[in-house]
């Protein structure tokens, strides 16, 4: 089953286009990784899907249903940012305590451990935690609803090393326990790519590619070598990033095909990528990089 | 272990390489079971479904079989198809690329092969 389906949707603020002809469907638990560049679109996406803003155009269904003003969907789904709000009425224990009235799958248990173990303080105001603090006990809030979908923008921002290998970790066992639909941006994709099944790529407001992690790793190879040698292999391929390495060498990330086993023979030094740079080249402006802004 | 993401290797081949150095350590031995995918995720801190690949693989080979509802076990003949595969494939592909980088720096065919000897005599 679908738990998330999109069909070209568009969203624009003001003059800017913000997402556009954004189409793709996200199956059953499974962990994907939202990717993109700043301003990518990952956000805004995420808003549209959690029911928090309405798109222009296209068609959203989440569980079925338009996320827009929807019960069904605010009840089953969660989106954990660094925007989320509780009433300063409430005490971080009290915030926690009547969350099981709004998330009927709430994990007690797991919310009071995690909150013990993070060391938060249960009569502080939501409002006066520092930044790191907030995003811990936005986490544990997000992970203790067991929502059938939930979604994390850029949890890890503020947190400290040590607490986001926790987080990381916390978020695998309980998936392995409570297996759901989560879905996490990240512009730091290197950090969370172990935990993925699935990586969801945007770029300027529309899908590059939504596969398989494995698949993107394999997607894309760097060769080096002398100039002509370099032309000679990538010739009529695919070429996502080249820069000049010095006098004699190039460097070339293209899409990996069958040549490539009579390249390596033939000499060439051929360089597996990360799903990381993979994401980075499949991104970035195909004329030039920083070096050429001190040309 | 620890799994490496800048490896060249996806991380579902590392899972069954390792599996498989368990077998040829005899950690695993005939017709016992194997770790499942979700204590493979676990303990390699990965996802379920990556961890769930490498067994795939290893079940495609016939170094592991399913028995339905009780999980995956390790194959009686998997230790020597193991080592059969590695020195087909792995030992070869090793070569491959000494052979490759000998011949980048000039090292010649006898150098090489002298080279093999000295290593050995050290290891030994």
């Amino acid at each position: 089953m679908n738990v998330i389906d999109c069909q070209k949707v568009n969203k624009g603020y003001r003059r800017t286009n913000a997402l556009e002809d954004i189409t793709f469907q996200l199956t059953d638990q499974k962990i994907t990784g939202l990717i993109g560049r700043n301003g990518a679109g990952k956000t805004t996406l995420l808003k549209i899907l959690a029911g928090l803003t309405k798109h222009k155009s296209g068609e959203v269904n989440v569980f079925g249903k338009n996320p827009y003003n929807n019960l069904l969907v605010s009840a089953n789904s969660i989106l954990v940012d660094d925007q989320m709000t509780f009433p300063d009425s409430l005490t971080l224990e009290e915030i926690l305590r009547s969350a099981p009235a709004f998330y009927k799958k709430w994990d007690t248990q797991l919310a009071v451990r995690l909150f013990q173990y993070f060391k938060l303080d249960s009569k502080q105001q939501h409002s006066k935690l520092s930044k790191g603090s907030r995003a811990t006990f936005n986490m544990i809030f997000g992970l203790s609803t067991h929502c059938e979908l939930t979604m994390f923008d850029e949890p890890t921002n503020g947190m400290d090393e040590a607490v986001r290998t926790d987080f990381y970790r916390a978020l695998l066992k309980d998936y392995i326990a409570h297996p759901r639909s989560i879905l996490i941006s990240s512009h730091h994709l290197s950090e969370i790519e172990h935990l993925l099944e699935d990586i969801l790529l945007i770029h300027k407001g529309k899908v590059v590619l939504h596969a398989d992690l494995d698949e993107v790793k394999e997607y894309a190879v760097a060769i080096q070598g002398p100039v002509a040698d370099v032309e000679k292999w990538t010739a009529g391929e695919e070429v996502l990033h080249s820069k000049r390495v010095d006098e004699q060498k190039q460097y070339a990330v293209f899409k990996k095909n069958s040549k490539l086993e009579r390249a390596r023979l033939e000499g060439a030094n051929i360089q597996m990528l990360t799903a990381s740079e993979v994401c980075m080249y499949m991104t970035s402006e195909s004329k030039g990089g920083i070096d050429d802004v001190f040309k | 272990m620890i799994l490496s993401n800048d490896s060249s290797k996806p991380i579902y081949v590392q899972i069954a390489e390792w599996l498989e150095n368990e077998i040829i350590a005899e950690r695993f031995t005939a017709n016992e079971k194997v770790y499942s995918q979700y204590q493979l995720a676990e303990l390699f801190n990965i996802n379920p479904a990556t961890a769930a690949k490498g067994l795939t693989i290893l079940v495609e080979e016939m170094t592991l079989y399913k028995k339905r509802g009780l999980g995956m076990f390790v194959a009686p003949e998997a230790k020597m198809m193991i080592l059969e595969k590695r020195r087909n494939e792995t030992l070869t592909k090793m070569v491959t690329d000494i052979v490759l980088e000998a011949k980048r720096l000039s090292v010649t065919k006898a150098e090489l092969i002298q080279l093999i000897h000295k290593c050995e005599e050290e290891i030994q």
